[in-house]
């Protein structure tokens, strides 16, 4: 190896060089693939890497396979078919507990040899519609990971140039969309193999050792940045927590979710010690191909945001060496073999957004409020008339948490999802569903703030034919959170009924696997809405007023939220009504109670941290509060069932817990905060469940006052 | 008899007029509150320098950047929709995927500046069922009437009918604009199959509301243009170049402003092409450079490709208008170098701009750019720029570069002044790779035609990077875009989705294929007709956009009979093939091939502008042309003491060795040692390397 440093002139050029071989590995790749969810969705990643497996440059697609690609190969090196690579293999590969990000993200891996000598791979990992797994399409309710389908680990497709047809002809045989499978695959063959031609002209110009040298220097390059931008974050450890609805089979379970971000000096730990043990279904994440680059793609966006940072930093191994992941074996975020662990989205983005809070005290400039940090991935699958097996995956989008200089993004993928819908016109055209509705949820209000949250999508598909859904969702129950005075967003929802039947409603839990459905069934997608950031009072009278305009906001909420009170008939403000009720409610601590920030905490030293409550809601046989049932049955009288009451956040500060609620019924919404007292012989649980009482009193004397 | 080509940039507004006594260029500055007044000016001025009555010019062809302008500022129609219910949100939403893999602070244009308010996306009642087309719901037109007073009670003035599935069944977008137009008869109005009647929801209301967001002011622009022209005596056809390389009448163009939006760069390719076509090239790769950007373009045979429809994006918004396929990358005379915190060394995409522009402008610019290094290194002489009337310092180059670049990396001036060099070519180069070697094209046999003010003094590099055949460096390199509006055909394109399988055809969709195919050629010969087109100069291209079965993304295949039949669909369905295995290097041979678009493009060919021949160099002696020899730094870090040569004094068949520079109003070219410059018969500069 050439010990000698290249000037910086020519390491950028080569530097744009690799770039551009990715990029065009992943253009390849997803403009030949058959499934929606390669061309469309762009699920895929594309890059080329050196014999110690680094990362030497990746195409721009989808955030998760981004980095993700290492771990494939190091799984691939303890596999290999016959231990040893030759020229013209073919690998392919995607068994999770070979480094593979989860089983439908088959990766293929080529060697790169240079005179004769193995220096490098091209590969990629795409994600496949079906490989044969219990259910079609997605899986959530199974047993281990030899439900996920088939599994590969270090295999050659190809061998020395030679195909193994009985391989392929098995291939063939164990996927109900056995044609999409194999032409993605041959996408796959022709991006890698284009991405080993494009490493060996690059070697031929500028010769084997300045490419290599080159690579590493990249590499120094980007930790260097990186580093820097951690150097600048105050030492620490910071905290945050949440929690997961289920794991899609013991529905009363919630999972807690703990991060812990520690900043020592120039580099980061991300600790997930104290989340949820695995559990028993498909809801567990690979710890090498998922958990790791999740925390990655985290610090990544805080830290390199891309729109607006000056300079674009090679996407290469040196942005993860500064970061160090921590999961104990057995959790969630590193399960033991055989648990299945092939749903591990949402809890990765849950992760991510978490990161997020814990940070806020040191990079409140940096960070934003809580988002949808879900993720909506539906499988719909069926029989066509004429005998074949259809199925079709689509991801659905989340809504981003209000931002430090502006609103949360509206329904669009959320922190690590990248991807494109697909066209309902060309759905219509092409298969056996038909979409009813496709627009942005009226039934919430995202959070309010100086920036609001974004606005989750309503999109209800509706099916033709019998058959079967899956979906891979979450947060049903952990609300977005806002931040600095900024309000929570709201929860998702799930429904599915038939076209001729729409009143027989039945709720859905957000993740459910293999339900059978009947020709005219509806599924309806509600996605959670991202919380506030900053007062929102402090928000502009004439931005509240578009937002009523829009429908973003409803004049109540207007009102009630920002202080501001609109006269829809003239499309103005009232300035006098708004500027007497802001500054009215400027002095009124009820009604604009600021979540507290999480206090950072520096050393060894753990922070007493609120324990989640096991279910904060209004129930008449729980009570023994005189008040609350005349409150009850005060809103009885008003809306009769036509009502509904939500926590939307809950805090402890010193022994004081405080609830806020939010009361919606047809025409009206108020929201209300309800404190108590903890100790001396109250416990905690007991004092959050008090407050919840204070804060539907009020909301309902505020709703009975404002109905007069 | 006479024809004008007027381009309107950004500083400046160029002209070209050919009459029967010569080619005649000019140049004033842009006037950028009206662009009309400069074009004005220049005309009356061109007509007098030469000798040419205003009302005996037959042909004023224009391009504008009018419409691009209105994106770019943000500054269109307050626009009202009317659209499915259920569907609001279909503008808001977009292909729902962020501009960034790794950012929190991303701007999504579509949301935070949409074409159209979410307040006057208003929602109907009605429903067309696909795959069939039939209506399952009738259109509400109560609710179209509610939607219209709203409306008017906002003051809109420009309204898009943009409903689901109308690419199948345009019944209720003719009658909701029907409706429209009776209600409000000064309104500018559209349906989205009026301007991209092919499948994609998103794709298509985007098309049609960009189109209702640019098309009054550009109207207005375009008929005041008229209006003054016929008022200074000019009765000549005003014609305006689209999007797609072809030129359409005013009428066409207001209707559809949408074509206009990325005209701009159009003029240059199609200029580029002919000069090389004069030297016989018909494989080219455009390389137009300017003060902020380049735009470079492959062409194959002399055909200019057209750029995938799911590529086109205006301001990020997407319009499904076909437009030359073209990559524009941030590097340009303007180019900021820069090193970061971290040591790595950047050129752009940052720009001085005009103002302060390079530091050698002496304006106030204190950052290094590309026009400075190529001042320190002498390639450009301080007082030739621009004929003189733009004086350079070079001290001042001298000093950024030593500051900013040479001395934190530890170099001397040369070499960081040569880095830079280095830097932007290579940023270029692989700008030329994507758009040529990654679809399938062999540069080593295309010819690399360099222009814009700064393209002649790359060209050469930027040849021998990409291994193009040689260089071929048109006669005036500032204002070749100028000169292709001159070179521009007449051009109406219609297109309309049919969804069919080509593999398995049955009869039914032969006689849709062939009806729809004779109907959009009848609506092309319409267009022509009425532009006074005789039949006998009426050309039509047929294409069948297609995918395999499954695919998402189409690609054209050509349809070279009249009509379809069983037995010439298997021509078709080849073409595809063939055009699959250029683009993506594989085809899948025994796939299902699947036709989702016809498009039909009617056109008439326009003769060339006519060059004036050179003199034979026989009689003028090659030394007259040498202004002076200066001490010139060539990529290779060698010093060579260079001459400069008058261009207006070269002949045809004149040879020049490299090293040479060859100086001209508004360019300079740059012959490095070991090449060779020929000059052409028309005046092109062909330069080749020795061996």
């Amino acid at each position: 190896m050439s010990a000698q440093e290249l000037d910086p002139i020519t390491l950028q050029v080569i530097s744009g060089a690799l770039d551009t071989i990715a990029e065009e590995m992943g253009h390849i790749l997803y403009r030949m693939s058959f499934s929606s969810i390669i061309r469309e969705s762009q699920d895929l990643g594309a890059g080329l890497f050196d014999t110690e497996f680094n990362t030497l440059c990746e195409s721009e697609s989808t955030p998760l396979h981004i980095g993700s690609l290492p771990g494939y190969l190091r799984g691939i090196d303890e596999s290999l078919q016959g231990g040893t690579w030759n020229e013209g293999d073919v690998v392919i590969h995607n068994h999770p507990y070979f480094g593979a990000s989860h089983s439908p993200d088959i990766g293929i891996v080529i060697p790169c040899f240079y005179r004769g000598e193995l220096v490098g791979f091209g590969a990629n990992t795409a994600h496949h519609l079906d490989i044969g797994a219990a259910t079609p399409g997605l899986i959530i309710d199974i047993p281990d990971v030899f439900a996920e389908g088939m599994l590969f680990a270090g295999t050659k497709l190809y061998e020395k140039g030679v195909r193994n047809e009985a391989l392929w002809q098995f291939l063939g045989r164990n996927s109900r969309a056995a044609k999409q499978l194999q032409s993605d695959i041959e996408a796959q063959i022709a991006s890698a193999r284009l991405g080993v031609r494009r490493f060996e002209e690059l070697m031929d110009r500028y010769g084997r050792d300045t490419i290599l040298a080159a690579t590493r220097q990249l590499m120094d390059y980007t930790e260097r940045v990186m580093r820097q931008r951690i150097a600048e974050i105050p030492d620490g450890e910071y905290r945050a927590e949440g929690f997961l609805d289920d794991d899609g089979k013991n529905r009363d379970v919630r999972l807690p979710i703990k991060v812990c971000v520690r900043i020592i000096g120039d580099s980061i730990q991300v600790d997930l010690t104290g989340s949820s043990d695995q559990v028993e279904t498909g809801f567990n994440v690979p710890f090498e191909g998922s958990t790791k680059v999740g925390c990655y793609c985290a610090i990544r966006s805080l830290l390199l945001d891309a729109a607006t940072s000056e300079i674009t930093v090679p996407s290469n191994e040196g942005s993860f060496r500064p970061i160090e992941v921590i999961a104990p074996k057995g959790s969630i975020y590193n399960p033991k073999y055989p648990a299945a662990a092939e749903a591990r989205f949402t809890q990765v983005n849950r992760a991510i957004d978490l990161i997020y809070k814990a940070l806020a005290p040191v990079l409140p400039n940096e960070i934003i409020a809580g988002s949808s940090a879900s993720l909506s991935f539906a499988a719909y699958s069926g029989i066509r008339p004429s005998g074949d097996y259809w199925v079709f995956l689509e991801v659905n989008e989340g809504a981003y948490g209000g931002r430090p200089q502006s609103d949360g993004p509206d329904s669009i993928d959320n922190l690590m999802a990248n991807t494109r819908n697909n066209p309902l016109e060309d759905l219509g055209m092409h298969l056996p569903m038909i979409c009813d509705r496709y627009e942005l949820r009226d039934d919430v209000l995202p959070g309010a703030g100086r920036y609001r949250g974004g606005i989750g999508v309503v999109k209800s598909q509706r099916i033709l034919t019998d058959g079967f859904i899956t979906h891979e969702n979450e947060r049903h129950h952990d609300i977005p959170w806002g931040i600095f005075g900024g309000w929570s967003g709201a929860t998702g929802k799930v429904e599915v009924f038939n076209i001729d039947d729409p009143d027989e409603v039945r709720d859905m839990p957000a993740k459910f696997s293999g339900l059978r459905v009947k020709s005219g069934d509806v599924h309806a997608f509600y996605a959670p809405c991202g919380g506030g950031y900053g007062n929102p009072l402090e928000r502009p009278a004439e931005q509240v007023l578009g937002d009523v305009l829009d429908d973003f906001c409803t004049v109540q909420h207007a009102r009630n939220a920002y202080g501001v009170v609109v006269d829809l008939v003239n499309e103005q403000v009232d300035e006098a009504a708004t500027e007497s009720l802001r500054s009215r409610m400027e002095n009124e601590p009820s009604s604009t109670s600021i979540p507290t920030l999480p206090a950072p905490v520096v050393g060894e030293k753990h922070r007493d941290h609120v324990e989640i409550p096991p279910s904060l809601s209004v129930s008449e046989a729980a009570s023994s509060n005189g008040g609350k049932l005349a409150s009850l049955e005060a809103i009885r009288a008003i809306c009769g069932d036509q009502w509904s009451f939500e926590v939307v956040y809950y805090s402890q500060r010193g022994n004081t817990a405080e609830v806020r609620g939010e009361l919606r019924s047809d025409q009206s919404y108020v929201a209300e905060t309800g404190s108590a007292v903890n100790g001396q012989g109250v416990s905690l649980g007991a004092a959050f469940q008090a407050a919840t009482d204070v804060s539907f009193q009020r909301c309902v004397e505020r709703l009975v006052a404002e109905q007069l | 008899m006479a024809r004008v080509g007027v381009d309107v940039g950004g500083t400046n507004t160029d002209f070209v007029l050919e009459a029967d006594h010569g080619v005649y260029f000019h140049k004033v500055p842009s006037t950028p509150n009206d662009q009309s007044d400069g074009v004005l000016v220049g005309l009356l001025q061109l007509c007098e320098q030469a000798q040419v009555k205003p009302e005996t010019i037959d042909l004023i062809v224009h391009g504008t950047t009018i419409a691009t302008n209105v994106t770019l500022e943000n500054d269109g129609a307050e626009v009202g929709m009317i659209t499915t219910r259920n569907f609001r949100d279909i503008l808001h939403i977009g292909r729902h995927k962020r501009p960034y893999n790794f950012s929190l602070h991303f701007d999504c244009p579509w949301q935070s500046r949409p074409l159209v308010k979410r307040r006057n996306r208003i929602a109907i009642t009605e429903r067309i069922r696909p795959p069939s087309g039939e209506i399952e719901t009738p259109l509400n037109e109560d609710e179209v009437l509610e939607a219209v007073a709203l409306f008017k009670k906002r003051g809109i003035k420009s309204v898009v009918v943009g409903f689901m599935f109308s690419f199948l069944n345009d019944t209720h977008e003719r009658r909701a604009k029907a409706i429209v137009e009776k209600e409000m008869p000064d309104a500018f109005v559209c349906a989205s199959s009026d301007v991209a009647n092919v499948m994609r929801e998103y794709e298509r209301f985007s098309t049609a509301a960009m189109n209702g967001f640019v098309g009054p002011r550009t109207s207005f622009y375009l008929n005041n243009l008229k209006d003054k022209l016929a008022r200074d005596g000019f009765s000549a056809n005003l014609r305006i170049i689209q999007s797609n390389g072809g030129i359409a009448t005013v009428e066409t163009c207001s209707q559809r402003a949408v074509t206009m939006l990325m005209s701009g760069p159009a003029g240059g390719v199609i200029g580029g092409k002919s000069e090389a076509l004069a030297c016989s090239a018909k494989n080219i790769i455009t390389v137009d450079i300017g003060g902020t950007s380049a735009d470079i373009s492959t062409i194959t045979d002399g055909q200019i490709k057209i750029m995938n429809p799911r590529d086109t994006y205006v301001s990020g918004h997407p319009v499904l208008i076909p437009m030359i396929d073209l990559v524009t990358i941030g590097a340009g005379g303007g180019s900021i170098a820069y090193i970061d915190s971290a040591g790595g060394f950047h050129v752009g995409p940052r720009s001085a701009g005009a103002d302060p522009g390079p530091a050698c402008y002496g304006r106030g610019g204190e950052e290094p750019t590309v026009t400075d290094a190529q001042v320190c290194l002498g390639r450009l002489d301080p007082d030739k720029m621009l004929g003189g009337d733009l004086p350079l310092d070079k001290a001042i180059a001298d000093r950024v570069i030593e500051e900013k670049i040479a001395r934190p990396l530890g170099i001397s001036v040369t070499e960081a002044a040569l880095g830079i060099i280095r830097l932007v070519n290579s940023n270029m180069a692989l700008a030329i790779r994507s758009n040529s070697v990654a679809r399938g094209v062999d540069p080593r046999d295309y010819s690399l035609i360099p222009f814009g003010g700064a393209g002649p003094l790359h060209g050469v590099a930027l040849a021998e990077a990409v291994s193009a055949k040689n260089v071929i460096v048109p006669v005036a390199p500032g204002i070749t875009a100028a000169m292709g509006l001159l070179q521009t055909d007449m051009q109406y394109e219609h297109a309309r989705s049919v969804i069919a399988s080509l593999s398995n055809i049955g009869s039914d969709s032969l006689t849709r294929i062939n009806r729809v195919l004779s109907e959009l050629s009848g609506q092309c010969r319409k267009d022509l007709e009425g532009d006074g087109v005789p039949a006998s100069e009426q050309q039509y291209q047929k294409i069948a956009e297609c995918r395999y079965h499954g695919q998402g993304f189409e690609l054209r295949a050509v349809i070279k009979t009249d009509q379809v039949t069983e037995s010439s669909v298997t021509d078709v369905i080849d073409s595809f093939h063939q055009q699959h295995q250029l683009d993506y290097g594989y085809a899948f041979l025994d796939g299902e091939v699947e036709l989702i678009t016809l498009r039909v493009i009617g056109v008439q060919y326009v003769t060339p502008l006519k060059v004036p021949r050179l003199e034979k160099s026989g009689k003028s002696l090659l030394k007259d042309a040498i202004l002076y020899s200066k001490e010139t730094v060539f990529d290779d870090a060698e010093t060579h003491s260079t001459p400069r040569y008058d261009r207006s004094q070269l002949r045809d068949g004149h040879v020049l060795s490299g090293p040479a520079i060859v100086v001209q109003h508004n360019s300079t070219i740059l012959i490095p040692p070991n090449y060779t410059a020929t000059v052409g018969e028309f005046g092109n500069l062909i330069i080749e390397h020795n061996n």
